[in-house]
């Protein structure tokens, strides 16, 4: 079934000689694999292919739904600012191998296919970071995002080999049957293998302090591919860290849980710290979405039987969330030709339902009830209080509270602080409808929390 | 109808959000028939359900939506109970509402703000609604609540004048501090009948418990407290002299057919638990006859022909409660009834003297005003007399099935309560007196403005002034006729009749109260007349002389303003002291310094962010090389 939603993604990007109509088919193509995905649910046994290469299984059935639907809020939101460039189709055959590369993420079934995955994902995202192609500053992005990410790659390699080394196998089930069996006897290597995974993996959902590439790479990049950045990618890392970890190290956890106990910390803490300072919206988003994957993490370190709904949960929630502030983020940069926080002054004037719209994402990316953030944090939270990581809540609970104050200095600039110059602010149909659609979203999943969540109970 | 009763709170919502959303656009008169119409409807399908019930075996039913909230043991379904009960309220909540809805479009015809009225009138009957259709205490007090935001919404309406907010502030303030113990008290329900907040099953249990119950007691005790606020008993009874800020309507709305009857329905709803508590029920009592007192007194020297009525309110709320106390549920809830028809008559009445009257309210600036408004004439007048209990007018036989309640409970009860009902009788004979007969004294202006009112207005009169006259009919005492009212309500009564029970007065002592309360009224009605008409007295003016007694009665016995000394100026010097000391000093220190930390934090950390990618790739390997060391040692 998955290989069906793949193949039409995969085909979609193929077809290059006829532009208006690939459009709608990639929408098209986005919704049908989440229905597939969908159709795929509760098979009750685990669905091998590839020789056990891919295993598909309730938990990547969800994160593909939640995938494909992120992809498709996001192929709405990058409309406009493909159509400035020159070769379009490329640039959705990029975007498009990308999220295949996040579905094998979520699906793997062995290790190699886990570092595919994020290959996959990861270099054509490098060719789009640099998209702009006469930007300095996208080029810069491209260039630190493409090293670093070599690095990432290199660390995640090795501890690859190691953990096969101790293993002697890349197969998940395989190595989690060894992990089991000898608990007690691992060899010393392996647990560096582990970290040395965990570190891979962490540079991809950017905790700190392998998160120096973000607040670069997220400003340089184009905002479109930002959003896909903040949205796909980290929702795909943390599903693969996630599943990584949950089926195969549990035992050694005692070895990784203080590593990911101190980077959930200093993520937490850094993040939302450093955004305080941030001038610019976006460069304060990026570390917003920093600040996320510390949340994120808890969930990780949590590893009971809620930890995989409430990280479900938690990046549904966040990346629509993310995507509407992204979008409009975009819009007014556009609008004002800078993404500076005083570019939101007097929005609400000037567009009320945007600056509603905005207001309403940045709520829930604060975690303020109704909205799908608090339920998100409230999930997460209560899973890590559940497994005993109570100072750490703690911690992160101040950590959000701190996260309120930037966020609301966008809140405060939209609807207190005047406008310097009253040229209309108008928004597309196409962007009016996915504000909506997310907007919806948000507030129905702040609501009925139990659309999601009924899924594991 | 079963299928339709959902409907009966849904209209109103439904007219609350096309007026309130759609206001501006919309034409005044088509906001006005959406308005009018929506209540209309519901009235419709309360009259269908009113007749179905009375037919049912079990005569009640209950219509489960959804569930609302599960929480552990807490299930609250959102579901509506329909019995007796609830019909009648819902009958007078939809009838009298719809009545007064197209008074308004008459009265606040010229009104910048029609839309929104009709919208806020609208919401104002779907909470009523949601109240009294809950079937368990939850939802009553979301309607509750409800209530209270719409009576602040309606009272400050002209939010553009100081002291109507503050009249809306004082309602709603007022109302929390009954809304408190009214929430403890379904609090404590839930905890004693485990768990539970629905009707039934409180009741049910209820049923078995033994009388005297210290725990119940609190409970009835608490949710009288709630009681108190909603429906204007002393002490929590001075919201509601102000609350005549809001326009006329409001004013009728609020007094007969919602918001003041709440209280009445909570207690009459959990009649069963106050008849376990003997002593909840002579609490409810005393409160009730001297707040009746109480009010009246003040009604004799108000000159406000809306203060007048509205005292007026209190002290029949204070006649409810006695009649809750003593036992007399049917008699209170009889009460409600046509004191909503009476007071409903008498404040449109009113409404439509002031509209004459170019606004004018106080009285001692009228009269003579019977040619020139006919219509509003005749029905005060009969209004004037059904409250003031003449005989076989619909006030006559509530009241005295009340008294004779009381009669058989303490007699010093039922002297209290007749006492009250002359005094009854006399201000509002005063108030008929110097209002429309005499000569006129007001302006030159006003004079020439005079006009009966236009049909919208007259006509919701005329159909009340009908049921004042023949509203009592349906609660005959026994030795005249049926009791049909009884016979409907027993079913929600029958329990605790059976843990009240008493033997019925003697027939002769019945006449003798009847006959008595008769001559009392017909007496008192030729005094005022001798007084005001013949003599031609007429209330003192600003600044004449009175003796030091009348001028504590005329203001009020200055109760506002011993509140004010008790209450306000503590709380405003407390409240002044914490925000010096602990707001700006501790709080705000805290507070401050904490954004500070973090700011210089954030300046600090920001500068690691260098940009320099070997820098970046330095830290990543650093940080897995302290890693592995660590986790190894």
């Amino acid at each position: 079934m998955v290989i069906a939603g793949l193949g039409v993604i995969a085909m979609l990007s193929e077809i290059f000689s006829f532009k208006k109509l690939l459009y709608p088919l990639v929408l098209l193509g986005l919704l049908a694999a989440a229905v597939l995905a969908g159709l795929d649910w509760n098979h009750d046994t685990r669905i091998p292919l590839f020789g056990n290469m891919i295993m598909f299984d309730n938990f990547s059935a969800a994160f593909t739904i939640v995938l494909s639907f992120t992809g498709f809020l996001w192929f709405i939101m990058a409309r406009d600012s493909f159509n400035e460039e020159s070769s379009l189709t490329d640039h959705y055959a990029l975007a498009l191998f990308s999220l295949a590369g996040a579905v094998v993420m979520v699906s793997f079934g062995n290790m190699t296919m886990l570092f595919l995955g994020i290959e996959i994902l990861s270099i054509p995202l490098y060719v789009l970071a640099g998209s702009r192609k006469t930007d300095v500053h996208s080029n810069e992005a491209a260039f630190k995002y493409f090293l670093m990410g070599a690095f990432a790659s290199g660390f995640l390699l090795f501890g690859i080999a190691l953990v096969y080394g101790a293993t002697g196998s890349f197969d998940i089930p395989k190595i989690s049957l060894y992990v089991a069996e000898h608990a007690t006897n691992l060899p010393g290597f392996f647990y560096a293998g582990v970290l040395m995974m965990l570190a891979g993996m962490a540079f991809k959902v950017s905790a700190v302090p392998f998160h120096f590439w973000a607040p670069d790479v997220y400003q340089g990049s184009p905002t479109t591919i930002t959003a896909f950045m903040a949205t796909i990618v980290k929702t795909a890392a943390f599903a693969a860290l996630f599943r990584l970890f949950s089926n195969c190290f549990i035992p050694a956890a005692t070895t990784w849980s203080g590593v990911v106990w101190t980077l959930a910390a200093l993520t937490l803490l850094t993040g939302n710290i450093t955004a305080v300072y941030q001038q610019s919206a976006k460069r304060m988003l990026a570390y917003s979405s920093i600040a996320h994957a510390g949340y994120m993490m808890l969930a990780i370190l949590a590893m009971n039987k809620f930890s995989a709904t409430a990280v479900l949960y938690y990046t549904a929630s966040y990346s629509v969330s993310t995507i509407v502030s992204f979008t409009v983020l975009q819009l007014v940069a556009a609008h004002k030709g800078s993404d500076l926080l005083e570019s939101f002054n007097g929005l609400a004037k000037k567009n009320s339902f945007v600056a509603v719209v905005m207001t309403i994402a940045i709520l829930s990316l604060a975690g303020i009830p109704v909205t799908a953030g608090f339920f998100a944090k409230y999930y997460i939270f209560t899973s890590a209080i559940d497994s005993g990581f109570t100072a750490l809540v703690i911690i992160a609970v101040i950590a959000s509270l701190i996260g309120v104050y930037y966020y609301f200095m966008i809140i405060i600039n939209m609807f207190f602080k005047e406008s310097t110059d009253d040229s209309p602010f108008v928004i597309g149909a196409a962007h009016r409808f996915l504000l909506i659609v997310c907007t919806l979203l948000i507030l129905a999943l702040g609501l009925f929390p139990d659309i999601i969540l009924r899924f594991w109970i | 109808m079963k299928d339709l009763v959902g409907l009966i709170p849904l209209l109103p919502l439904l007219g609350w959000f096309i007026t309130g959303l759609f206001g501006k656009k919309l034409s005044r008169t088509a906001a006005g028939l959406i308005a009018c119409s929506t209540v209309l409807g519901s009235f419709a399908i309360s009259l269908g359900l009113f007749f179905e019930v009375e037919h049912l075996e079990t005569h009640r039913f209950t219509v489960d939506f959804f569930s609302w909230i599960s929480a552990g043991t807490l299930q609250v379904p959102f579901s509506f109970l329909i019995d007796p009960l609830s019909c009648l309220f819902l009958l007078i909540i939809t009838g009298i509402g719809f009545l007064i809805h197209v008074y308004s479009f008459g009265y606040m015809h010229d009104d910048d703000g029609f839309a929104r009225f009709f919208s806020y009138l609208n919401l104002f009957v779907f909470f009523m609604l949601l109240l009294v259709l809950g079937s368990n205490y939850l939802i009553m007090f979301v309607g509750w609540e409800g209530v209270g935001l719409c009576s602040y919404l309606l009272i400050g309406f002209w939010f553009k004048n100081t002291a109507y907010n503050k009249a809306a502030n004082k309602a709603f303030i007022m109302n929390r501090i009954g809304d408190l113990g009214f929430l403890l008290g379904i609090i404590l329900i839930f905890l004693t009948f485990d768990g539970n907040i629905g009707y039934a099953e409180v009741f049910d249990k209820a049923k078995y418990m033994s009388s005297g119950d210290g725990t119940i007691t609190a409970i009835t005790l608490l949710l009288f407290i709630g009681a108190m606020g909603k429906s204007a008993q002393i002490p929590l009874y001075t919201w509601l002299p102000d609350a005549m800020a809001g326009p006329t309507p409001v004013s009728a709305l609020i007094h007969a057919a919602t918001m003041v009857t709440a209280g009445i329905y909570m207690v009459a709803r959990s009649n069963i638990l106050y008849a376990l508590s003997p002593v909840a029920m002579e609490v409810v009592a005393i409160t009730g006859i001297v707040t009746a007192l109480f009010a009246a007194s003040i009604g004799l020297l108000q000159n406000d022909i809306k203060k007048v009525l509205a005292y007026s309110t209190v002290s029949q709320l204070g006649y409810m409660f006695l009649g809750l106390g003593v036992g007399a549920f049917t008699g209170a809830v009889f009460h409600v009834m046509t004191h909503a028809f009476f007071k409903a008559l008498l404040f449109l009445g009113a409404g439509s003297v002031i509209h004459a009257m170019s606004g004018e309210q106080d009285i001692r600036k009228m009269g003579g005003l019977k040619k020139a408004l006919p219509i509003t004439y005749m029905t005060f007048l009969i209004g004037t007399l059904a409250i003031a209990g003449f005989p076989l007018f619909s006030g006559f036989f509530s009241k005295d099935e009340i008294l004779a309640h009381a009669f058989d409970h303490n007699k010093v009860l039922w002297f209290l309560g007749m006492l009250g009902a002359v005094m009854t009788t006399f201000y509002m004979f005063r108030l008929f007196f110097v209002t429309f007969w005499g000569k006129f004294n007001g302006t030159k202006e006003q004079q020439y403005h005079l006009h009966e009112s236009p049909k919208s207005m007259t006509i919701p009169l005329m159909v009340l002034a009908v049921l004042s006259l023949v509203g009592g009919f349906v609660g005959l005492p026994e030795i005249i006729g049926t009791h049909r009212l009884e016979e409907f309500l027993a079913p929600v009564f029958a329990d605790s009749k059976m843990k009240l029970f008493h033997a019925p007065l003697s027939h002769d002592t019945e006449w003798t109260l009847l006959i008595t309360a008769s001559i009392v009224c017909v007496v008192v009605i030729a005094f005022a007349y001798q007084y005001f008409v013949v003599k031609g007295r007429r209330p003192a003016e600003e600044g004449e002389e009175i003796s030091p007694l009348a001028k504590t009665v005329s203001n009020k016995y200055y109760i506002d303003e011993l509140y004010e000394a008790l209450f306000t100026k503590p709380l405003n010097w407390l409240s002044d002291k914490f925000y010096k000391i602990f707001e700006l000093q501790v709080v705000d220190g805290i507070v401050n310094e904490t954004g500070k930390l973090v700011n210089t934090l954030s300046g600090v950390l920001r500068l690691l962010q260098t940009g320099r990618i070997g820098f970046y790739l330095f830290a990543m390997v650093l940080s897995i090389i302290l890693i592995l060391f660590v986790t190894t040692f």
